[in-house]
């Protein structure tokens, strides 16, 4: 019955969503109204004005930084609520002995011999997101999930261990805190939030910096989320 | 995309166990993603890339941008989704939703 129900509400939301969607310009025009105003405005801007010549990097870390900035506080405010369940001090049940799951050889070789060839193509996705497609998320995602790998492969003793303690307080909020400096540091030297330099290589700079500042933060949250879970199951 | 949302809804509607209605979610999110996207892509024309040798016409930044942001949150809210979802299998021994709001004897 509820089923039913279900299924009568989703399909009359989606033929309204259809007759929406159907009203919409064709994709694909390079004269849509999508591609005039701003879009145009921000490529007519040119390399010089935006920063980057990868325009998307331009617009999210120049023209539209205030909302990367809110980007990276939710990723952040994610790791502080999954640290703030705290997984790891509640059992199902008895106390349960930590069970490693043997782990082929066949896989330990080649996650090993891959880690450093998938590490450096992580950093240079962060590096030279602002000239080819990457960027400081995506570069972040793979240096994140490359390290999930390794603590999967190798056990999260091991990963915990190469991650010190105490650094990592501050490293993680590192994304947020490089954030507020670039923000606090334009607003107290040019007047508005997120102002960059007139200097075409500072720009660059500042840009390249940010793009490291939220690869790392991406890759530790990442690291944070799993190795919750991984206090879960070992307890 | 709509008929991708429609199913992702339906999903998150129906169905009992909380990890499903998750992945369900995820399926909405994909399909908003999806349309945003081909919004702003222009036929035969290439990455908004200055100074790589393409030329004009380019596809729309600011809708790669959005998604890009749109995806984090979506990984963002995933994660803390199925800690939580750990967090109640551990509390009331059960993810399933009639089983959750069975009143308690």
């Amino acid at each position: 019955m509820r089923n039913a129900l279900a299924l009568v509400v989703v399909i009359v939301l989606a033929v309204l969503m259809m007759a929406g969607v159907s009203q919409l310009p064709p994709p694909g025009s390079p004269d849509g109204a999508v591609h005039r105003h701003v879009a145009a405005h921000y490529i007519d801007g040119g390399k010089e004005a935006a920063g980057a010549p990868n325009l998307v990097t331009a617009v999210l870390l120049n023209y539209r930084a205030l909302d990367t900035y809110g980007e990276v506080v939710v990723i952040f405010a994610a790791l502080i609520a999954v640290l703030a369940v705290g997984l790891a001090g509640h059992s199902r049940g008895p106390q349960r002995q930590p069970e490693e799951l043997p782990v082929s050889p066949v896989v330990d070789l080649v996650v090993r011999l891959m880690a450093p060839f998938i590490a450096l193509f992580a950093l240079f996705m962060i590096l030279e997101g602002h000239v080819l497609p990457g960027g400081g998320f995506q570069g972040g995602v793979v240096l994140g999930a490359l390290m999930i790998l390794l603590g999967l492969v190798l056990g999260p003793r091991r990963l915990r261990r190469m991650l010190p303690t105490p650094a990592l307080f501050w490293t993680r909020a590192v994304a947020l805190l490089a954030f507020a400096l670039a923000a606090g540091a334009g607003l107290a030297l040019a007047g508005w939030l997120f102002a960059l330099p007139e200097q075409p290589w500072l720009r660059e700079l500042i840009i390249v910096g940010l793009e490291l500042a939220i690869g790392i933060g991406a890759a530790l949250a990442l690291v944070g989320f799993y190795l919750s879970l991984e206090a879960d199951r070992h307890r | 995309m709509v008929i991708l949302f429609a199913i992702g809804l339906y999903v998150v509607l129906t169905k009992q166990n909380l990890v499903k209605k998750i992945i369900g979610l995820n399926i909405m999110e994909t399909a908003v993603f999806g349309l945003i996207v081909t919004s702003g892509m222009v036929t035969g024309g290439s990455p908004p890339l200055l100074g790589q040798g393409l030329e004009p016409p380019y596809a729309s930044p600011i809708a790669h941008a959005l998604v890009l942001t749109g995806i984090v949150v979506a990984l963002s809210v995933t994660a803390l989704a199925l800690v939580l979802i750990i967090r109640v299998k551990a509390e009331c021994g059960s993810i399933e939703l009639d089983e959750l709001l069975e009143p308690d004897e």
